[in-house]
């Protein structure tokens, strides 16, 4: 389609303008190129028995999985302080047992599986925890074995699976039974004030957290997190 | 002096500063970490391009700064 402009031009000059459009047959490279970093979020797209459902964010070259917790499991060694169970992660004599605490009202806590297609497999290129406040927000919990980035040193596992739900499945079950150790640790004053937990006569109960959860934590925000799906 | 805007995560704040204020100086800035709450090991970005520390910011600039990965486990 062509059409014509006669413009007025300020000195009182006429001007001629052609303007000619067409339609162009845009290729699918460039339309992947144009596309390349977004991502689209879809909710609820599988269910992982024991731990629930498990959004997906999907990029054109990996997806990214949030599964929403309800507890962290706490294989770990722990002392009695003042009849509050806490953490040890560096100690090598108190006692080990695998308590689970449960997250409490008011924390989120995501953990997150970063899965690549490969030409007859899926790989897991990564596992993270997440806590979020009610705005999105993102913290890093304090727990050893977690990078700057909530980046889980998970230890070794099959990563490569027949699917993404093996993918997930594989990470949370390794994330299940892995043992909590002092690496990458900070301080243990702010696990101790965060994973309290009471004894009773059959099990160990979750305390709640002493003091605003937030301060024990520490802010982080990654292009990564942004994909999180909570 | 300069107006610049940093975010962090969903937070973000418009501030003035010197005319040869560098990314490095936003990210060494303890003004800057008690407001937004970002640690020592951090990257700035702009259009999501990773910035020289040494570079001095553009006036009207926004920086977002993302927490950056350890070099080491």
């Amino acid at each position: 389609m062509e059409k014509t402009e006669i413009i007025l031009q300020s000195d009182g000059s006429f001007v001629e303008r052609l303007v000619s459009e067409r339609t162009l047959n845009v290729g699918q490279s460039v339309l992947d190129t144009l596309t390349e970093n977004l991502t689209r979020p879809i909710r609820n797209v599988f269910n992982i028995p024991g731990w629930g459902l498990v959004h997906a964010n999907v990029g054109l070259h990996d997806t990214l999985w949030s599964v929403p917790i309800d507890r962290i499991p706490l294989h770990a060694r722990f002392r009695l302080i003042n009849q509050v169970l806490v953490p040890m992660f560096a100690s090598s004599t108190d006692i080990e047992m695998p308590l689970v605490w449960k997250v409490p009202a008011g924390v989120k806590v995501v953990f997150v599986v970063n899965t690549k297609q490969e030409d007859d497999f899926v790989s897991v290129e990564g596992n993270w925890l997440f806590a979020c406040d009610a705005d999105k927000r993102g913290y890093r919990l304090p727990l050893p074995n977690l990078h700057d980035d909530c980046r889980i040193c998970t230890g070794q596992f099959e990563g490569d699976q027949e699917n993404a739900f093996e993918c997930v499945k594989a990470s949370l079950e390794q994330f299940g039974k892995s043992k909590w150790n002092a690496d990458l640790m900070r301080t243990s004053e702010q696990s101790q004030k965060f994973f309290r937990f009471q004894p009773t006569k059959e099990t160990f109960e979750t305390l709640p957290i002493q003091g605003e959860w937030t301060a024990l934590c520490n802010k982080v925000s990654t292009a990564l997190y942004e994909r999180v799906v909570v | 002096m300069k107006t610049i805007t940093v975010k962090y995560g969903v937070d973000q704040i418009t501030k003035q500063v010197e005319d040869d204020f560098t990314f490095g100086d936003l990210q060494d800035s303890d003004q800057f970490k008690a407001a937004l709450g970002f640690g020592d090991n951090t990257k700035a970005l702009v259009d999501g391009i990773e910035q020289n520390r040494e570079t001095v910011i553009p006036a009207g600039t926004t920086v977002r700064i993302e927490t950056a990965a350890n070099t080491k486990a």
